[in-house]
């Protein structure tokens, strides 16, 4: 029998949220909702619910979605799979006075383009790998996407764009985030957009996927 | 120009514009749409299409002016399980909703390969209904309530594809966006589950009324996971063939026996940001892949956007062969 934590992360990967939904993965079995209690039941720390059964989880699922073995619709069932863990575990967070963080990341879609759906992948992502994430949506004037620098010193900085016509504006925002702070970190990201653009407008990383974002954010955070 | 309206460039949804811009641009084939994607670019303020979608009116500038985009703004359907159990699709038999097509074919059939395009058929409607993260969740959260929501924007588009096949159309253009940038959207499974036997059965009705006509299916991305599994359920062409997602190499080799190719031309690469020597480079390796058994129908990916340097545009027409003519003025006016 694996562990509770094994079952968690397995539940995480599968999407599975509770023991009726969804009804054809794991038939039967519980889901994160009865889990996630039962390991606090248990006396197992939210901490190390978190760090070795959900992240876990996550962690799985973005490598199989790095190489196509699972796709979007995956993805999402085990975001929310995960979201309905972090609610058990959001109380006793707010007891032991919140979770530790490796750092913030903030993201949106810029200027003109209402597209979503990527920079959702890779919000749900980097949080479910336990960072703190700012989401100021879409359609993000360079304005905000600075004031949200200022607010939040040390963050990284995500920009999406689905439209050719409008990932023109990620040069803009690179450039004013640049000048608040030079030492900032900054990722591009959505179809149109390639390293070549990457390095041309002075971005910092391009990626092509949630999973490599989040390696490159954990690959900074450890040093 | 070319008589269309100012703002909005997609003709021929609601409103009779001419084909004066596809004759000047040495175009072949001439389309008129019906279905819910009419409701793109329906009005130059924020509106509610029929199906209870409500859109808004964004405009976005480039070196070259301010063009438009009509975005979804809020879905009907998201949040309220029982309103989309309850839904019901418009009536599509409703005569005048395919009064254009029949004008197309009526005054241009004979000159012309005649179009009658039903993009979103399926899933791009249900979306955009239900928002597109909800429904991709439907599929494994509530599988009844997903086939609801398919039943209802299928068994339309079924409807207008066999009207526009009774009408006389030489081709039916469908289409869903099934692929992101480098894979599929969904888990080939999963198109294989919901959608690959409703597309089967809209190709084998209209195929039913009119033998001889050709199906193609719009999706843009990578599909490579199921291409074998259109061309099983009759599929003749495919659009767009984003060099970027798909190798045309890889596509002419293994299905060029099986398929015709509809587009290639670049919109998210060469178009906007190309030279004139990767224009015509790109002509030539469409030309020697897709276009190797003359199955290529040489096209832009999809609409050309105000990002493309006008200049770049008649550089494709003059590389395909079309020596574009200014339309004549009369008093003043084009």
């Amino acid at each position: 029998m694996d562990t509770i934590l094994e079952r968690i992360a397995t539940a995480v990967e599968n999407g599975k949220i509770n023991k009726n939904i969804p009804p054809r993965i794991m038939p039967g079995e519980p889901g994160t909702d009865e889990l996630t209690r039962q390991a606090l039941e248990n006396g197992i720390s939210a901490d190390d619910i978190l760090t070795n059964g959900l992240i876990l989880g996550m962690e799985r699922i973005g490598v199989k979605f790095k190489v196509n073995k699972v796709f979007v619709p995956q993805v999402l069932m085990s975001a929310k799979a995960m979201a309905m863990g972090m609610r058990h575990l959001k109380a006793k967070f707010s007891e032991s006075g919140g979770m530790k963080s490796p750092g913030t990341f903030i993201i949106g879609t810029v200027e003109g383009d209402l597209h979503d759906i990527g920079k959702n992948l890779v919000t749900m992502m980097v949080e479910g790998n336990g960072y703190k994430v700012i989401d100021l949506g879409v359609d993000v004037k360079a304005d905000r996407f600075v004031d949200a620098l200022r607010e939040n010193p040390g963050a990284f900085v995500g920009m999406s764009a689905l439209l050719t016509t409008t990932m023109p504006h990620m040069e803009t925002v690179n450039r004013m985030l640049k000048e608040v702070d030079p030492n900032v970190k900054t990722f591009v990201g959505g179809a149109p957009v390639t390293a070549d653009f990457a390095k041309q407008i002075k971005a910092d990383y391009y990626t092509d996927g949630p999973q490599e974002l989040v390696e490159i954010l954990n690959s900074l955070t450890a040093c | 120009m070319y008589g269309l309206p100012e703002q909005f460039s997609e003709p021929h949804h609601r409103e009779w514009y001419g084909y004066k811009l596809e004759e000047l641009t040495c175009q072949d084939l001439l389309q008129a749409s019906v279905g819910w994607s009419t409701g793109y670019y329906l009005k130059s303020e924020n509106y509610t299409d029929e199906w209870g979608v409500e859109w808004k009116v964004d405009p976005y500038e480039t070196p070259y002016g301010v063009g438009h985009y009509t975005n979804i703004a809020r879905n009907p359907l998201r949040n309220d399980d029982a309103k989309a159990m309850a839904f019901k699709a418009p009536d599509p038999h409703r005569p005048e909703i395919y009064d254009n097509v029949r004008r197309l074919v009526r005054e241009y059939g004979d000159e012309y390969y005649i179009i009658g395009r039903i993009h979103c058929t399926i899933f791009e409607s249900a979306w955009a209904l239900r928002g597109l993260d909800t429904l991709m969740t439907d599929f494994y959260c509530d599988p009844d309530l997903t086939n609801h929501i398919l039943d209802e924007t299928y068994g339309y588009h079924k409807e207008c594809a066999m009207h526009l096949a009774r009408i006389g159309v030489d081709m039916i253009w469908l289409g869903d966006d099934m692929g992101a940038q480098d894979a599929m959207l969904i888990d080939p499974d999963l198109w294989r589950e919901f959608f690959k036997g409703r597309m089967a059965e809209i190709i084998r009705s209209v195929k039913e009324i009119k033998p001889d006509i050709k199906v193609a299916y719009h999706s843009d991305g990578c599909i490579y996971d199921i291409i074998p599994d259109l061309i099983e359920i009759g599929l003749d062409v495919l659009n767009p063939i984003q060099t970027e997602c798909m190798s045309p190499e890889i596509l002419a080799d293994k299905y060029g026996d099986k398929l015709c190719f509809f587009g290639g031309m670049a919109v998210q690469s060469t178009l906007p940001m190309g030279t004139h020597e990767d224009i015509e480079n790109e002509y030539k390796r469409l030309s020697g892949s897709l276009g190797r058994n003359s199955g290529w129908i040489c096209a832009p990916t999809h609409h050309v956007q105000l990002d493309t340097p006008m200049d770049n545009f008649f550089h494709m027409l003059k590389t395909i062969g079309c020596e574009y003519v200014e339309p004549v003025m009369a008093e003043g006016k084009p």
